[in-house]
């Protein structure tokens, strides 16, 4: 083994947390049953990973097969990457092809080689329906920087890409473009949707969230919940009427399943300056009020449905935060009609 | 806006009374009267002046200053210093020197010959005071001293702390004159260092040092006199952070307005020449509220105001300020 790939080797192992150490090992696949069994998951991190490098080295492992350990390092750490989605289109009557993941892998690997002389693809089908590529950047005159690569999550047979956030600008359309032939697509655009949650972004883009009891509204249910509400506070609330209503708008806006999971939402407003205080202020100003705005949240759909109830907004909440699912957007730039 | 007419009224004549009565008072009862108004509900200033450049900014050392700036400084309120002398700066220097590294040797076993290489310098900060009868403003800087003297290499500042009184002269009324009111400390460096000076002060000086947290009324009174400041550049928007306390999950919502356009909405509520008024501050407020409300019905003044930025500075509810640009002239 290169004096580099068992550096590479070793920092990887490193970055894996010791409780996760035998769950990502199997995943990789790469040593066998018995060769996990000798690893001494009890002891410091460097000499684990020292053993795991004798062992890799017994079995040659090459560049390529400790890149597939990074992939699935990532794939149970997808969270710890920005991700953005990609939304591609064919031209209008062009006939669906069936999806080849030889050829798809192929054609991906030769764009960018073709035009990238040093650069590391590879590729990790997973859970059947999705491949995960990883690419390690080098220039014509240095290797590929294997610490620093880009993922892209592709769901074959769907227009949908999800790439992680890339620090080189320059390589991105290359990307895009060999995402696009290789998926024999006429045209790639960036959402403008981003999270964590690479689960959450493939939920929203798939509508996959709204799927378990979607129907749940019946009025039956509902004066139960209202009525159990009540009786919790132990609290004689004269606004009964207006609480039932809050709760019943909230639950028609945001459904009763769990919200798929995003960290922010911004805004960018350029609309005019309008107060209902102050006797019009601002009122003869051509110049659109400029503003920013951000919401972040660990959980930012579930804190925008708690407001409502808790008083601090109004039923229904805004359009413009509501609409984040359906429209699939969390930035967004406002301006007057 | 009627109930804060009426409040400021009684403020004021509230003062008045105050200050008839501090005639031919001891400053025993000062202090007690002072301590008295503070437990009571005492409201803040409905009006603020808004300050003049003074001939006191002659003295200012500029290069002190723009040491002063661009710095996260942790605030507290601190009580008045005993016996606390100018005249005796360097022996402070010395003394708190010595000791920093005995607290630091304490416990631990030192080589012999090992040097903590620590110089502390107590120094004036002329003209950063509200009034001429502000006590002067004074720096207190922890410096690594460079382990090679052959070159000369500037020490390396590992901790700074500045006290200093603006407008205080109604709390110097209240002591006597062994006491020299310095009621604000900024400390920029590490906590264990903070709390090594605070040590020394206390026991030195006989004084007490508080956190102060800024409150959300505070907070909106910053943004708006920063706001009202007329920049050069302006290099920052006006950024205001709510927190929410909504259950189960937290929410964090940043409102950043286009500089240009919070003066032009301040300069529209801004009415009262010479000062800012608590009616101004609130109008300025309830209108931010209420163009957020418009576009995304949430009551931002059902939220809680944790921190202000402007081009001139930013401040956190939790005591962090920092300030950023000089105002221009």
């Amino acid at each position: 083994m290169k004096e580099n790939v068992a550096e590479f080797l070793r920092r990887t192992i490193l970055k894996i947390p010791l409780s996760e150490m035998k769950s990502i090992l199997e995943a990789w696949d790469f040593l066998s049953e018995d060769q996990l069994q000798t690893i001494n998951l009890k002891q410091r991190k460097d000499y684990l990973a020292q053993e795991v490098i004798l062992l890799c080295e017994d079995k040659r492992a090459s560049l390529d097969d400790v890149v597939l350990l990074d992939i699935v390092y990532t794939q149970f750490h997808r969270h710890q990457k920005l991700w953005n989605v990609f939304q591609m289109s064919k031209e209008p009557g062009e006939d669906v092809d069936l999806f080849d993941m030889e050829q798809f892998q192929s054609s991906f690997k030769r764009i960018l080689q073709r035009a990238l002389k040093n650069v590391t693809v590879s590729f990790r089908v997973y859970e059947k329906d999705s491949v995960w590529i990883r690419v390690a950047w080098g220039t014509q005159y240095s290797q590929p920087n294997q610490y620093k690569p880009t993922f892209v999550v592709y769901y074959p047979q769907t227009p949908y890409a999800f790439i992680s956030s890339c620090h080189l600008k320059n390589t991105v359309p290359l990307l895009h473009q060999a995402l696009k032939v290789a998926s024999k697509h006429h045209q790639i655009v960036h959402l403008d949707l981003r999270s964590r949650h690479l689960d959450s972004l493939k939920a929203i883009v798939f509508r996959e969230y709204n799927q378990t009891c979607e129907n749940y509204s019946s009025t039956t249910s509902l004066q139960e919940a209202s009525l159990s509400m009540c009786l919790d506070s132990k609290i004689t609330h004269e606004n009964t009427e207006e609480k039932v209503r809050v709760h019943r708008v909230t639950q028609e806006t945001f459904g009763t399943y769990p919200q798929p999971q995003l960290e922010f939402a911004q805004y960018k407003l350029e609309t005019k300056f309008k107060s209902n205080i102050g006797g019009g202020l601002l009122a003869d100003r051509k110049e659109p009020f400029r503003c920013l705005v951000k919401f972040s949240s660990p959980h930012l759909l579930e804190a925008l449905k708690s407001l409502a109830p808790a008083g601090i907004a109004d039923a229904p909440l805004s359009p413009l935060l509501t609409c984040i699912p359906s429209k699939k957007m969390n930035y967004f730039k406002i301006r007057d009609k | 806006m009627d109930s804060c007419d009426f409040r400021g009224l009684t403020s004021r004549r509230r003062t008045s009374n105050l200050k008839n009565y501090f005639v031919g008072a001891t400053p025993l009862q000062k202090r007690l009267e002072l301590v008295r108004r503070q437990n009571s509900d005492f409201p803040s200033p409905s009006r603020r002046k808004i300050p003049q450049c003074s001939q006191l900014q002659e003295d200012i050392d500029p290069q002190k200053v723009a040491f002063l700036l661009h710095k996260q400084w942790t605030i507290y309120s601190l009580t008045p210093l005993y016996k606390f002398s100018y005249s005796n700066l360097k022996d402070y220097s010395r003394l708190l020197s010595a000791f920093i590294v005995a607290e630091k040797q304490k416990g631990v076993a030192v080589e012999v010959g090992e040097d903590f290489n620590i110089k502390v310098i107590f120094s004036t900060l002329l003209g950063v005071k509200g009034t001429q009868r502000d006590h002067e403003a004074f720096l207190v800087q922890i410096l690594s001293k460079s382990q090679s003297s052959r070159e000369h290499r500037e020490d390396k500042v590992l901790w700074t702390g500045w006290f200093c009184c603006v407008f205080g002269e109604s709390l110097q009324e209240t002591v006597s004159e062994d006491f020299t009111c310095l009621p604000l400390f900024l400390a920029n460096g590490a906590e264990s260092n903070t709390s090594l000076i605070r040590d020394w002060f206390q026991k030195t000086f006989d004084c007490c040092f508080s956190p102060l947290a800024i409150s959300a009324f505070n907070l909106s009174w910053m943004a708006a006199m920063w706001t009202a400041c007329k920049m050069d550049r302006y290099m920052a928007t006006t950024e205001f952070l709510w927190s929410v306390p909504c259950s189960p999950q937290s929410l964090d919502i940043s409102y950043a307005i286009h500089p240009e356009d919070a003066k032009a909405l301040w300069e529209s509520v801004h009415k009262t020449p010479g000062e800012v008024t608590q009616e101004e501050v609130d109008l300025f407020m309830n209108c931010l509220y209420s163009h957020f409300h418009r576009h995304f019905k949430i009551h931002l003044a059902a939220t809680r105001l944790v921190r202000v930025s402007t081009s001139v500075a930013s401040a956190h509810t939790d005591g962090k300020i920092k300030v950023s640009l000089n105002r221009s002239n």
